[in-house]
């Protein structure tokens, strides 16, 4: 283990740890002190800061907020793989598609779905691919994938689309080969892939952001509102509801409850899994 | 058809809202008729300390639980003496959504709160004095466990004193068993009170 100097007083986590939770809804636990610590002190060290009050004055009022931005990149956690969680895919094209088609207003609008957290694009990928092999319906409707991360490096990476063997292991052989091209130690995801899903930068808790991300009928929140405390997720929770659709899904991750944040949403048990609506009178 | 990129019409990368977002504006939108409009007006007050006035006077009469929900949310983040007030006023609503969740409210304000617990722990309607000791159940303030043998010493009615012994039993320590040997026999004559505290005494010796 790496021995980190004492440059971080405790008093100076508090407040940082108070100012990047306003900034981000994002809440570190004392034990999450190694991590932060560690990250700040790269941050100090490479913005050649003299120390955390020099930082922290330059992190606090910088116009640009470029160091901010770089400091949430440093700070977010990106670990997932394709197909993680895979029944829910289930449910999309099974249940949650079907209803949201028998019974939608505007017939002729496409159907939007949302990816956020998008990591390194895994997770909105895996929903391309999953519509296009498992949903025949796909041929006659419009479908358009959107995904958002705060995480402006992740976003990057993934309109890039290149994965590792640990990141595809649980796709099955055929898939890989048609969807993907190998490229020495990586598999770079297919053209006709990149083009159909959009990227974009968006923090949930920010309502200037969440103002530009609505009109979605299924919305992919999983293992993202984990990382956030009990007010950033009811924050949260009631921006997903402006941003859907009226009748739209939230698909939480398996650990996650939305009945524990919000009584807005209805809870639907289908064959697959738990998931969330915003009732079709909802205004 | 098939996936295709969000076409700019799909796309909500322009601003749709037609009122100004400034604060008269937003507060003006606090009375739109579309609920949407109201909770977009809510949840931009947010950010204007100044608007707490305006949010509380709008949960008066807002009927619709989707804008309340959004209201208190912002309150809570507010946070200041201004939106406590205002959270408090609504433990006076008939409307049990409203209170619960003005309740849930509250606890995420420890510090904000603490200066009002006194006076509502004092309150002379018992139904309030419930509300607050539901507050402390999971207010983490260094104080709740001496509000709460205030309480059990001190209040009069026994479905408060009941309320609080049973929280006691989970967050009380040894300083709490004489506030509970006393609550035992000022109400000598209530079976519940006797099983509550003598379960909280239990609890708490066998931490």
């Amino acid at each position: 283990m790496t021995l980190i100097p004492q440059l971080i007083k405790d008093e100076d986590f508090r407040k940082f740890r108070e100012f990047f939770y306003r900034k981000t809804g994002i809440l570190f636990e004392d034990s999450k002190r190694y991590f932060v610590d560690k990250r700040l002190i790269e941050r100090i060290e490479a913005t050649g800061s003299e120390g955390f009050r020099d930082y922290f004055t330059m992190l606090r009022f910088q116009v640009s907020g470029t160091e901010l931005q770089m400091l949430v990149n440093a700070m977010t956690v990106n670990e997932t793989y394709f197909f993680r969680e895979e029944y829910q895919f289930e449910c999309l094209v099974n249940s949650i598609l079907e209803e949201i088609i028998a019974h939608r207003r505007d017939k002729a609008a496409p159907i939007r779905i949302w990816s956020v957290p998008s990591s390194s694009g895994e997770e909105p990928y895996g929903i391309a691919i999953y519509l296009l092999e498992h949903w025949p319906r796909i041929s006659e409707l419009d479908v358009e994938i959107i995904s958002s991360d705060i995480d402006t490096d992740i976003l990057t990476q993934a309109r890039r689309g290149h994965y590792s063997t640990r990141a595809i292991q649980h796709l099955p052989a055929p898939l890989l080969k048609k969807y993907f091209r190998r490229r020495g130690e990586f598999y770079q995801i297919e053209d006709s892939l990149r083009d159909v899903v959009e990227f974009t930068r968006a923090n949930v808790t920010d309502p200037a952001d969440m103002r530009l991300h609505r009109h979605f009928d299924v919305i992919f929140c999983r293992n993202l509102l984990i990382y956030f405390d009990d007010l950033s997720r009811k924050q949260t929770a009631e921006s997903f509801y402006d941003a859907l659709n009226p009748g739209g899904f939230i698909c939480l991750g398996h650990s996650e409850s939305m009945s524990r944040i919000s009584a807005l949403f209805r809870v639907r048990k289908f064959p697959e899994t738990i998931v969330y609506q915003k009732p079709w009178e909802a205004r | 058809m098939g996936l295709r990129k969000q076409s700019p019409k799909s796309s909500a990368s322009e601003d749709e809202r037609r009122l100004p977002r400034d604060l008269p504006g937003l507060i003006t939108a606090l009375s739109a008729a579309d609920p949407m409009t109201r909770r977009w007006a809510a949840r931009d007050l947010a950010a204007r300390p100044e608007s707490c006035p305006a949010l509380i006077a709008r949960i008066a009469v807002e009927t619709e639980t989707s804008v309340i929900e959004v209201i208190l949310t912002s309150l809570t983040l507010i946070g200041d003496n201004t939106a406590v007030a205002g959270l408090i006023d609504c433990l006076r609503s008939e409307n049990p959504m409203l209170r619960n969740a003005a309740i849930e409210a509250m606890k995420q304000l420890p510090d904000e709160v603490a200066p009002w617990m006194g006076q509502l722990l004092e309150d002379p309607d018992p139904d309030i004095r419930i509300f607050a000791v539901d507050v402390l159940e999971s207010l983490r303030h260094p104080q709740v466990e001496d509000w709460l043998i205030g309480v059990i010493a001190q209040d009069d009615h026994v479905n408060v004193c009941a309320t609080a012994v049973d929280l006691l039993g989970e967050v009380g320590s040894e300083r709490a068993a004489p506030a509970l040997q006393a609550l035992k026999a000022r109400f000598a004559e209530e079976p519940y009170i006797q099983f509550a505290a003598d379960l909280a005494l239990k609890r708490i010796s066998a931490n």
